[in-house]
């Protein structure tokens, strides 16, 4: 090969295009970089991540309006990244408001969301809703979560259905509970609908209701995490110990519910409790929209389900729906707007507006009542907390409680249920507080 | 450009040319077409696996704090009933459908190999199923054996058919195979086409003047010259049978219940279940039985008389 002067200007060249090349990129990146905190103008755009499929639209409505209203802040409303994805990367929106559950208290957990003590809307929350957040984790002590949406659950029944057995009143004891169980099967309607097919509805519905109004849910969730590795006979709470009563009493329901329930599914128990097949449906007020579709006109009310004798002792089920809170390292420009958003998304008319408009109760103190009649029943207990955070919602996703209740309820074993929790919680601890 | 081209005669005498010997033992040229290569494969897997392994001695779960717990995870992983049957579901499952791959492959080569009609429109047929994405093929296969199956059986009064088999805690798995066989079988066709191809005419015409059927000719001849092929098919599929995922997630989703949930699916969920670490030291545990039941088949498999 001649190593002359073409070989020498090609190598040139080839150095030079390198160097176009680079630079070209570069260029073409640097945009890039700066993409997700912009200023344009004045105006700070921040994401605000919302991803409730129900309500996006209503939410899209809030965003537009308070864009309008003022001219420092640009929201723009997200509806679908996925947020581990978007903490790990180190990107996470500037604020959201999603559902609180255990999967996304290991947010708190791990001290990724800011302190929202020092805001004067944390002040506005009625505290016993407040403590439903550090129930799942808390960290250090801090305010991680400002609650905004609550949503509460009972037993839905059909209005209608309860005239014709000749029912006046909600039962608020066990006793009463099971005479109008009664009545139902002696007049041939089938008094509980259940659809074991999908475990979720199972252990939401029938587990919790019934654990959550014999238990202190979140005290013996304290102590058995607090027995960690040492869970068993000697610890001073166990599954076996505290749930063989509440399970033994879901059986004994048995008789009350409509023919094989495993070959049901959410969708069938919706039809069949808004075509009048049973008098009651042990669901939440997601399960109302999905109802009145098939059926608009149905009367419905909620009870939360009683199980002593006691009426003192009934507690309803709640969950947080809605939960806003902001990431702890976020730069100033980014923290000043999130919270000017925030502040308007916390005026008490707006959160009391969108709690009226979705079935759900407000967080704030003192909030005006929810209206509509589908959920007044449960109006009481929330305001007065007397309500619980149910038992299964506790137990982390790589435990299939839902799968060992339907196996509890198919084959009538609670001790197997049971042990088989102590045993997973037991091995869960192995590896959490190594 | 290369120390390979520098005239003869001057090799020892230049510096140059002993010092680009001693640091490039390999020609430049190769060089740069290799190390691209190497240095996407260590970002984007060598690096990601050992991140992961070194997590997976950890309480991390992507983000925020974390610490060191050593081997609990590991300890955990093999008393946690969800990792253990998922395993038991994944070897079943790819042990299975290798052998269903491969017999059927084999036959469908030997019956596209023979001189019939539309040879080549039915290789394409045949082919088919291979372009389509798994996701596809499993919703697809989803909505036939969940609602167009039980139909039919309804109405022909077939009454094991009349619940969908996916919904099936017992008999799921068999649903699974299928699908991932039916997506499979083109891929293995493809090199037995290729083996059968390589066979000459000459060896079944030397056969049949000795008089030997249609069985000894398969068996004594064709099979014995296809096991090479045979070998790598069934290290191949058996290996990607056991990375089984998109099919499990299209057809059941895991379900019914963790009936068929594959080991790539527990360790895939276990990122968004807040268990990165956990499920990290459970992929490593995966790792060493996938390389194990490599090694064990190709050494089985070599010794029955292969030439790979």
């Amino acid at each position: 090969m001649r190593i002359t002067g073409t070989s020498a200007r090609t190598t040139v060249s080839r150095r030079a295009m390198m160097k176009t090349v680079g630079l070209g990129a570069a260029a073409l990146a640097a945009p890039g970089l700066v993409a997700g905190c912009s200023s344009s103008g004045g105006r700070t755009t921040i994401v605000f991540e919302e991803t409730k499929p129900e309500v996006v639209p209503y939410f899209n409505n809030l965003v537009a309006k308070f864009n309008a209203s003022q001219d420092s802040v640009t929201v723009t409303h997200d509806f679908s990244s996925s947020l581990i994805a978007e903490f790990v990367r180190g990107n996470p929106p500037a604020i959201d408001c999603d559902n609180y559950n255990l999967t996304t208290s290991i947010f708190v957990a791990r001290g990724v969301l800011a302190d929202l003590a020092g805001l004067p809307q944390s002040k506005l929350i009625d505290p016993n809703i407040q403590a439903l957040v550090s129930q799942y984790a808390s960290f250090k002590g801090e305010t991680s979560v400002l609650p905004y949406s609550v949503a509460a659950e009972g037993v839905i029944y059909n209005a209608d259905l309860f005239d014709k057995v000749g029912v006046s009143d909600v039962p608020t004891t066990w006793s009463e509970f099971l005479q109008v169980c009664e009545k139902f099967k002696s007049a041939g309607i089938t008094p509980i609908y259940q659809t074991y097919g999908d475990t979720w509805t199972t252990q939401q519905g029938l587990f919790d209701y019934t654990v959550g109004g014999m238990v202190d849910v979140a005290g013996f969730y304290k102590e058995l995490n607090a027995a960690g590795t040492n869970l068993g006979a000697s610890s001073s709470v166990s599954f076996e110990k505290v749930f063989t009563e509440p399970c033994q009493k879901m059986l004994s329901l048995a008789p009350y519910f409509n023919a094989n329930p495993i070959a049901k599914h959410y969708a069938d128990g919706n039809l069949a409790f808004a075509s009048g097949q049973a008098g009651m449906y042990m669901q939440g007020p997601w399960a109302v929209g999905e109802i009145l579709t098939l059926k608009p006109k149905l009367k419905m009310g909620t009870f939360p389900m009683p199980l002593t004798d006691n009426a003192a002792d009934t507690k309803c089920r709640v969950n947080l729906d809605l939960a806003i809170w902001l990431p702890r390292s976020q730069p100033q420009a980014q923290r000043d707007a999130a919270v000017k958003f925030l502040d308007y998304l916390m005026q008490p008319s707006i959160v009391n507006g969108y709690n009226q408009a979705n079935l759900a109760f407000s967080p704030l103190k003192n909030a005006p009542p929810q209206t509509s009649p589908i959920v007044t029943g449960l109006q009481k207990y929330v305001s007065s907390g007397a309500f619980y955070q149910g038992a299964g919602t506790y137990v982390p996703i790589t435990i299939p409680v839902g799968n060992y209740i339907q196996e509890m309820m198919l084959t009538g074993n609670v001790h197997s249920f049971t042990s088989t929790m102590d045993d997973s919680f037991k091995r869960l601890a192995i590896r959490t507080s190594a | 450009m290369s120390a390979t081209s520098a005239p003869s005669g001057r090799g020892s005498a230049n510096p140059l040319g002993t010092l680009k010997r001693l640091f490039f033992p390999v020609a430049p040229t190769y060089l740069l077409m290799v190390i691209p290569a190497i240095l996407l494969f260590t970002f984007f897997i060598m690096y990601p696996a050992v991140n992961g392994m070194f997590y997976s001695l950890t309480n991390y779960v992507g983000y925020g704090a974390w610490k060191f717990i050593g081997l609990a995870n590991y300890q955990a992983a093999f008393h946690d009933s969800t990792v253990v049957d998922s395993y038991g579901f994944t070897l079943l499952f790819s042990v299975v459908a290798t052998i269903v791959v491969n017999v059927t492959a084999m036959l469908l080569a030997l019956a596209l190999n023979a001189r019939i009609k539309w040879q080549t429109g039915f290789r394409t047929l045949f082919f088919m199923p291979m372009v389509i994405s798994g996701l596809v093929i499993s919703y697809v296969f989803t909505f036939i054996i969940s609602n167009s199956i039980p139909i039919i059986a309804g109405e022909i009064h077939f009454t094991p058919f009349t619940s969908s088999l996916l919904a099936n805690q017992n008999w799921a798995w068999l649903g699974v195979v299928f699908v991932a066989s039916w997506q499979a079988i083109p891929g293995a066709l493809i090199i037995f086409l290729a083996g059968l191809v390589a066979i000459p005419t000459e060896v079944y015409e030397a056969a049949s003047i000795d008089g030997a059927s249609a069985w000894t000719q398969f068996w004594r001849m064709t099979f014995p010259l296809l096991f090479p092929f045979f070998i790598i098919n069934s290290v191949l599929t058996f290996k990607n049978f056991l990375n089984v995922y998109d099919i499990v997630v299209g057809l059941t989703n895991g379900g019914p219940g963790t009936a068929t949930q594959s080991v790539a699916m527990t360790i895939y969920n276990g990122f968004f279940n807040g268990d990165y670490g956990y499920q990290m030291a459970n992929a490593v545990i995966f790792f060493i039985v996938t390389v194990v039941l490599a090694v064990v088949q190709l050494g089985i498999l070599r010794r029955r008389g292969g030439v790979i």
